[in-house]
């Protein structure tokens, strides 16, 4: 069985741009986000787990049906979705490592490409994902922490600052700050990457990605053991492609960010990189960023 | 299975160690990470940040709310601006993208077929209930009536 590709990432770090490309290549295949490691059986997908954590949500599953549908079924329809779902019943009981492994044998010998940006919550999610597939290899995604943080702040009220206690808080006053996110969730990914052999990971930044695409995704490519030849990087620079890069069947209609579903094509650009004292579009106060995650972007390359 | 073991140890790899990685990096929540989920845990909060932390969730859950509310009564305002509100499901030529309107109308056909089969379902088994109700009844007072008899 052909190991996998897992992109680590916070939200909104272009990974659904990434991913798809990297799964358009001749010898992959990009999956949506099948956020199965976010729970330990099958069925927890469907009846949530207990507490804080809990991941309930149709929307979680979506990913997944559209998945088994494609990838069993040939096409995402609505009765292939309806398909999927008896899939996921038979299995329900599984854990999920299990789950994604048929998937991965099912499309052998392509390599599957998955990100779901809620692995990255928690390092025990991603060491599962480990146990699944010790012969995964993994790329780091990185943005730039002040547009990542406006981006998030723009979606859902800035929900996912939320889910990851982002709060700042003193003596009378308590706020939500990305920033907070940005830098956990990237805690998370280098201390699971710690226990990753350093050839099955590698670390990119998504801005240099966005602006010189065919550079990048080759050597994506080399280091994942693929093909770099013009016909695979040409691939690549087309996401729209994928078959899960659009919604889905009114029943599965998700799978991925739907700013993503809606605009799948890719348009090079340079994204400006702002300076790490600059200020921070989502502060009234004109307070800036923690030298904690000064430090942090400092290592990821950003001045 | 996932491994739920307490994350105090994490086992780096020889070859990371070698290159100085950090075993365990702070993290900036003010909620401390729970060793089992992995997850920053608010129920471990100070009174004072726990009180604080409620008061923007609770804000955050008003506004969320209060913007479903008003996209609600947006969107019946006028057809125009309900179609407004579904438009992501259709591409740049206004095209249901991967998914054709057949679909939409056959899945309402086949959830409507579902809930009358279930109502159907329902309805039959009421009926047994009632019926295994009576015998029950019946049969327990025939019961009582024998044991009157041998006393």
């Amino acid at each position: 069985m052909t190991a996998p590709l897992f992109l680590l990432a916070p939200p909104r770090s272009y990974t659904s741009l990434v991913n798809a490309m990297l799964g358009q290549h001749p010898q992959a295949f990009g999956l949506p986000e099948l956020c199965l490691f976010n729970v330990e059986r099958l069925v927890d997908l469907w009846v949530g787990v207990e507490g804080e954590n809990a991941e309930r949500g149709a929307m979680a599953r979506h990913g997944l049906m559209r998945a088994v549908a494609e990838i069993y079924g040939g096409e995402q329809t609505t009765t292939t979705v309806n398909m999927a779902r008896a899939w996921a019943s038979a299995r329900e009981d599984w854990d999920t490592g299990r789950v994604f492994q048929e998937i991965v044998a099912a499309i052998d010998p392509l390599v599957a490409v998955e990100k779901s940006p809620s692995y990255a919550v928690a390092v025990p999610r991603m060491r599962v994902l480990l146990k699944a597939f010790p012969d995964a290899r993994f790329i780091h995604l990185i943005r730039h922490p002040i547009p990542q943080g406006k981006s998030v702040m723009a979606i859902n009220e800035g929900a996912f600052t939320m889910k990851m206690n982002a709060f700042e808080i003193d003596e009378d006053y308590a706020l939500l700050e990305p920033q907070i996110a940005w830098h956990d969730v990237n805690m998370n990914i280098l201390d699971f990457l710690d226990e990753v052999p350093p050839e099955q990971q590698i670390r990119m930044r998504g801005e240099d990605i966005m602006a010189d695409p065919r550079t990048h995704l080759g050597a994506i490519a080399r280091w994942a053991g693929l093909r770099d030849d013009d016909a695979a990087i040409e691939e690549m620079m087309h996401p729209e492609r994928s078959p899960f890069a659009c919604f889905g069947p009114v029943t599965a209609l998700f799978g991925n960010d739907p700013n993503f579903l809606s605009g799948p094509t890719f348009r090079p650009h340079k994204p400006k990189i702002p300076a790490l004292d600059a200020e921070l579009p989502w502060r009234k106060d004109g307070k800036r960023l923690y030298p904690q995650v000064v430090e942090l972007a400092r290592e990821f390359g950003y001045a | 299975m996932p491994d739920n073991k307490p994350a105090s140890t994490p086992q780096v790899h020889p070859s990371n160690i070698a290159a100085n990685a950090k075993s365990s990096r702070e993290r900036l929540s003010p909620a401390p990470l729970d060793p089992m989920t992995g997850r920053s845990d608010p129920s471990q909060m100070k009174p004072h940040q726990a009180a604080l932390r409620q008061a923007i969730v609770d804000s955050f859950n008003a506004k969320k709310a209060r913007t479903f509310l008003q996209k609600q009564v947006h969107h019946i305002s006028t057809n125009r601006e309900l179609a407004d509100g579904i438009k992501f499901l259709f591409d740049e030529h206004g095209r249901p993208p991967n998914m054709p309107i057949e679909d939409i109308v056959e899945e309402r056909r086949m959830v409507e077929y579902h809930l009358m089969w279930v109502e159907g379902v329902l309805n039959e088994l009421r009926h047994r209930l009632i019926k295994i109700k009576e015998v029950e009844d019946y049969a327990f007072e025939m019961l009582a009536r024998a044991a009157e008899k041998n006393k």
